[in-house]
C-alpha cells in the first residue's frame, strides 16, 4: 500500500511537472479573448487602426469596396520575406482592379529597422505596426507569415499559415477581387425592399464583381 | 480497493489534463534536467547544458547570418560568490530550407549543448547556490516561423570542501 502511495505521489509530481512547463512553453505572453477562433471564413474581419511606417494612421474599415490582402510578417521571419516580393507584385498587378495589400509587422524592431527591411525586399504597399491587441483579436497570431484574405465587404474569405507557393497567393487575391460590395446605405433600401436587413447583408457577402 | 480506484481514476484524470495541455502547445525546444554540480573552492566547472530540437523545427544559432534573425541566447544568473567565467555555444550548421533554398541559414537542430564556466574562488563556503536563467530562442519549421520564445534553466551548485 505504502509503495502505490510513493508511485502515486511521483506520478502526479511528474503530471504538474509537464502542466507547468506546457503552460510556460506554450506562450511567452498572456493574451486577450480572441476574437477568430476555428474556421474564420465568412466572419467580418476584425476592425483596426494601426500607425504605418510613414506616420499615419490606417484604418482597416476604411478599405470597405477593396479587396484586402492581410499579411502578418516579421523581420525575423525568412518564410516571410520570401513572399513580400510576390506580395508587392500583386500589389502592382492588381492595384487598379481594386487589390490593397496590408502588411502588419509583428516584432520589436524599431519602425526604422522595419522600414529598411520592408525597403530592400521590395515592399510598395502599407506597412503597419501590429500590436498584441490585434494579434489577438485576429485568434492570437503566432505563426508567421499569416495571412487573411478580406472580400470586398470586409468579411474574411480566407486563412492562410506558414509560406505556400506564389500561385496559391494569387489565386486567393483573385478571389476577393471578384467579391462586390455594397455599401450600407445601398444594402438598406433593398433591405426595406426586400423585407429583411439580413437577407440584403448575405447577399451582399455572396456577390460576384464578374 | 476503494482507495485504489480513486487513485487510479485520479492519476487517469490528471495524465489526460496534462496529455490535453502538451499536445496542444507548441515546445520547439527542450532542455534535459541538469543534476546538481559538485564544486570545490578555487576550481572551475564546464557545466553542460543538454538542449533538444524538436523533429520539425530548427532554431537560429548563436550568431545567425543576419542582424535580423534573433540568436539563441543563454541567461545565467549566478550567487555573487561565484563567477560565470564564459557561455561556449555550438557552431551552428549551415542548413537551406523549402521556404529559402537560395539562403543558406545558421541554425541549430536536433540536439545541441552549451557550456557554462563557473569559477568557484578559493575562501568559498560550503553549500547549495542556485543558479538560475533562461535560454531564449527563435524556432521555424518548414514554412513558417515561431516568435522569440524562453525556457527556463535552473540548476544547484554544490560546493564540497
Amino acid at each position: 500500500m505504502r509503495q502505490n502511495g510513493i508511485v502515486f505521489a511521483a506520478l502526479v509530481i511528474v503530471i504538474l511537472g509537464m502542466l507547468a512547463s506546457g503552460k510556460y512553453l506554450s506562450r511567452t505572453r498572456p493574451h486577450g479573448p480572441l476574437k477568430l477562433v476555428g474556421d474564420v471564413r465568412g466572419v467580418l474581419a476584425p476592425d483596426f487602426t494601426l500607425p504605418s511606417l510613414d506616420g499615419s494612421k490606417v484604418k482597416l474599415s476604411d478599405f470597405r469596396g477593396k479587396a484586402v490582402v492581410l499579411n502578418f510578417w516579421a523581420t525575423w521571419c525568412p518564410p516571410c520575406k520570401e513572399e513580400m516580393p510576390w506580395l508587392a507584385d500583386l500589389q502592382k498587378q492588381y492595384g487598379k482592379d481594386g487589390l490593397v495589400v496590408l502588411g502588419v509587422a509583428m516584432d520589436d524592431s524599431s519602425p526604422a529597422s522595419i522600414a529598411k527591411f520592408a525597403s530592400e525586399v521590395g515592399v510598395n504597399y502599407p506597412v503597419l505596426l501590429g500590436t498584441d491587441q490585434v494579434s489577438d483579436d485576429y485568434g492570437d497570431v503566432q505563426y508567421l507569415p499569416t495571412t487573411f484574405y478580406l472580400a470586398r465587404d470586409g468579411t474574411i474569405m480566407d486563412k492562410v499559415t506558414g509560406l505556400v507557393g506564389r500561385s496559391e497567393i494569387e489565386a486567393d487575391a483573385k478571389k476577393v477581387l471578384n467579391t462586390s460590395y455594397k455599401p450600407i446605405s445601398t444594402m438598406q433600401t433593398q433591405a426595406s425592399a426586400g423585407g429583411g436587413k439580413t437577407v440584403a447583408v448575405k447577399q451582399a457577402a455572396k456577390g460576384s464583381g464578374r | 480497493m476503494r482507495r485504489r480506484g480513486v487513485v487510479l481514476l485520479s492519476t487517469l484524470l490528471l495524465i489526460s489534463f496534462a496529455g490535453a495541455q502538451t499536445f496542444s502547445s507548441i515546445m520547439p525546444v527542450v532542455m534535459a534536467p541538469v543534476g546538481n554540480v559538485q564544486m570545490r573552492p578555487g576550481s572551475s566547472k564546464d557545466v553542460t547544458l543538454d538542449f533538444r530540437v524538436g523533429p520539425e523545427f530548427h532554431i537560429n544559432s548563436h550568431t545567425p547570418k543576419s542582424p535580423l534573425l534573433i540568436p539563441t541566447a543563454l541567461k545565467l544568473t549566478v550567487p555573487p560568490q561565484i563567477t560565470l567565467a564564459e557561455v561556449k555555444y555550438p557552431t551552428g550548421q549551415d542548413e537551406s530550407f523549402a521556404f529559402s533554398p537560395d539562403e543558406k541559414l545558421n541554425v541549430y537542430s536536433g540536439d545541441f549543448s552549451i557550456d557554462a564556466v563557473l569559477k568557484a574562488p578559493a575562501n568559498l563556503s560550503a553549500g547549495t547556490y542556485p543558479v538560475k536563467g533562461e535560454l531564449r530562442f527563435q524556432a521555424c519549421d518548414h514554412s513558417a516561423c515561431y516568435p522569440p520564445r524562453t525556457i527556463p534553466v535552473q540548476f544547484q551548485i554544490i560546493v564540497v570542501k
